[in-house]
């Protein structure tokens, strides 16, 4: 998710924006009761790792910017012409045009630094490498709000801001390469912030981005509830493909099941809850009587059935005090609401797609089935044609969950702000001791 | 599928769609609908469509779906399988009963 890896990018920038003498941390000269570890090239060849942990870095701020941002041809435009956000972009692609090392290795990226602050710029490369794919996952232009785009760039920005600061300290690293023109990028990156800043952000976009695609849960049939949200998570992931007609009425019918069952257990537990389980169970049941003819040989399906035969039976079996334990009600009842909105979703698509059809008998005989006995003849329709049955209208208005208002993670706010202290931070004066407040 | 076949099918299919929405309990309802996906599963995606029924006793309607269920028998559906859909048929009239 972008809110996990920019926090974690955040997380270790803050941390090395409040290191300072550089030299000290990766084995130089410079204090009398440290001694020396390591020679003028070993430092080199540690500040040419750093530069190329810090060149993901601004790869990554470069993406974001074009993720939220994503104004094709910078070319032939002019300071006047360009916005904060184009000018943030253009500056970048100077710098990193500018930049001659690569991106770390894999190697590089896996393999812990003996010194903690080469580690930190690991770290803050990982997070980087792992934020690539929030941006082709959810956190791209067309996706974002507005708010939530000015919240990504607000975020690149500031990273940026940071390594433009950074870039200063680390001037002593012997053979260090400057970025280039590091002023007019740090000014670019500032201007980015303040116009961003005049809005308010939406952090929600923490939540957007690249998650690991759920997998079965395998194995022995789990006892109690937890079998039953075991078979419905099954279910979920296995209606990913589009059922047979038949196999979605199986899992129809398996829904009407496990609705009144549960229903049926929470009348003492949470009448509240359970009254609107059991109108899930009377939506489902008209879902099944709609669909009792209705056809469509396309798709498979066979697994869905079949794990949602398992978790009506499950259900059925569970003891009369099995939902005593609300949090694994909560559970089921997420995992349902996302039956109900993949049903909703595979029902619209095999309407609209002419996937399932609607049969009827046609008074008569057909007279040209090429058979010697003549059978009733008989019709598929449409769902949508004159013919149609209440069957959308059911999917569309009692079936199809409300869509919930997200709200932002809880840190989110509080980990831009550590990271805003971080950037003002200042080194406390000599001597006076950096935990305790001076007079 | 012969005429017969298909005439005894729609008649199954039409009166067990019947009972199911004529039961009492909503357990009955949900038991003779898996009666009928059954029997739909039996025969795949080539079946008659359900057509309305002239009768609402329960009682008639039980016997024609059974006698039709029965019939199957004589359409190539093997004796067991029907038999397994007659139990379940029976399951479904004793939640059924008042």
């Amino acid at each position: 998710m972008y809110g996990e890896t920019s926090g974690m990018l955040r997380e270790a920038l803050g941390e090395l924006l409040r290191q300072h003498r550089i030299q000290q941390r990766i084995g130089g000269a410079g204090l009398y009761t440290v001694p020396e570890t390591t020679t003028p090239d070993e430092r080199k060849l540690i500040g040419e790792q750093i530069a190329r942990y810090r060149y993901a870095v601004l790869v990554w701020s470069h993406q974001a910017m074009r993720a939220a941002n994503p104004r094709i041809n910078l070319e032939g435009s002019t300071g006047r012409t360009r916005g904060p956000a184009e000018q943030l972009r253009y500056r970048l692609e100077a710098t990193l045009g500018a930049i001659e090392v690569t991106l770390p290795t894999m190697d590089e990226l896996v393999t812990e630094q003996p010194f903690a602050l080469v580690d930190t710029w690991r770290r803050a490369a990982c997070a980087c490498v792992l934020g690539e794919h929030d941006f082709a996952n959810g956190v791209g232009y067309g996706r974002l709000s507005e708010a939530q785009s000015r919240s990504v760039i607000k975020d690149a920005a500031d990273v940026v801001r940071a390594v433009v600061s950074l870039d200063r300290r680390y001037a002593n690293i012997p053979g260090w390469q400057a970025l280039k023109e590091p002023g007019r990028l740090g000014r670019a990156a500032e201007s980015c912030v303040t116009w961003a800043g005049y809005s308010e952000s939406d952090y929600t976009v923490d939540l957007r981005g690249w998650r690991p695609e759920p997998t079965l849960i395998e194995g022995p049939g789990l006892p109690g509830i937890t079998g039953v949200l075991q078979a419905q998570h099954n279910l979920l992931i296995h209606l990913g493909t589009i059922p047979t007609a038949h196999n979605l009425r199986v899992v129809l019918d398996s829904q009407r099941i496990v609705s009144r069952e549960t229903a049926r257990r929470l009348q003492t537990v949470d009448p509240t809850v359970a009254v609107r389980w059991e109108r899930r169970a009377e939506t489902y049941g008209r879902l099944v009587h709609e669909t009792r003819d209705l056809g469509g040989m396309v798709g498979n399906g066979g697994p869905a059935a079949g794990q949602g035969s398992v978790a009506a039976v499950r259900m059925e079996k569970l003891d009369r005090g099995g939902l005593s334990d609300a949090p694994q009600v909560r559970r089921l009842q997420r995992v349902s609401a996302g039956i109900d909105d993949r049903i909703c979703n595979v029902i619209e698509q095999g309407v609209g797609q002419r996937l399932y059809f609607q049969r009827i008998n046609v008074p008569g005989l057909d007279a040209h089935n090429g058979e010697l006995v003549r059978v009733t003849r008989q019709k598929f329709v449409p769902i949508t044609s004159p013919v149609q049955t209440e069957l959308l209208a059911i999917v569309r208005s009692d079936l199809r969950p409300t869509p919930i208002q997200r709200k932002a993670p809880k840190g989110a706010a509080q980990s831009r702000l550590d990271f805003e202290g971080a950037l003002h931070h200042r080194p406390p004066p000599r001597g006076a001791s950096p935990d305790v407040p001076s007079i | 599928m012969l005429l017969a076949h298909a005439v005894t099918l729609a008649e199954a299919r039409s009166y067990v769609a019947a009972l199911a929405d004529a039961a009492l309990t909503t357990d009955a309802s949900i038991e003779y609908d898996r009666v009928l996906l059954q029997i739909d599963f039996i025969h795949g995606d080539y079946i008659p469509g359900i057509s309305p029924v002239p009768v609402t006793d329960r009682n008639v309607l039980f016997e024609v779906a059974e006698s039709a269920i029965e019939n199957l028998v004589r359409h190539g559906i093997d004796s067991l399988t029907v038999e397994l859909v007659l139990d379940m048929l029976w399951a479904a009239r004793e939640l059924d009963a008042p």
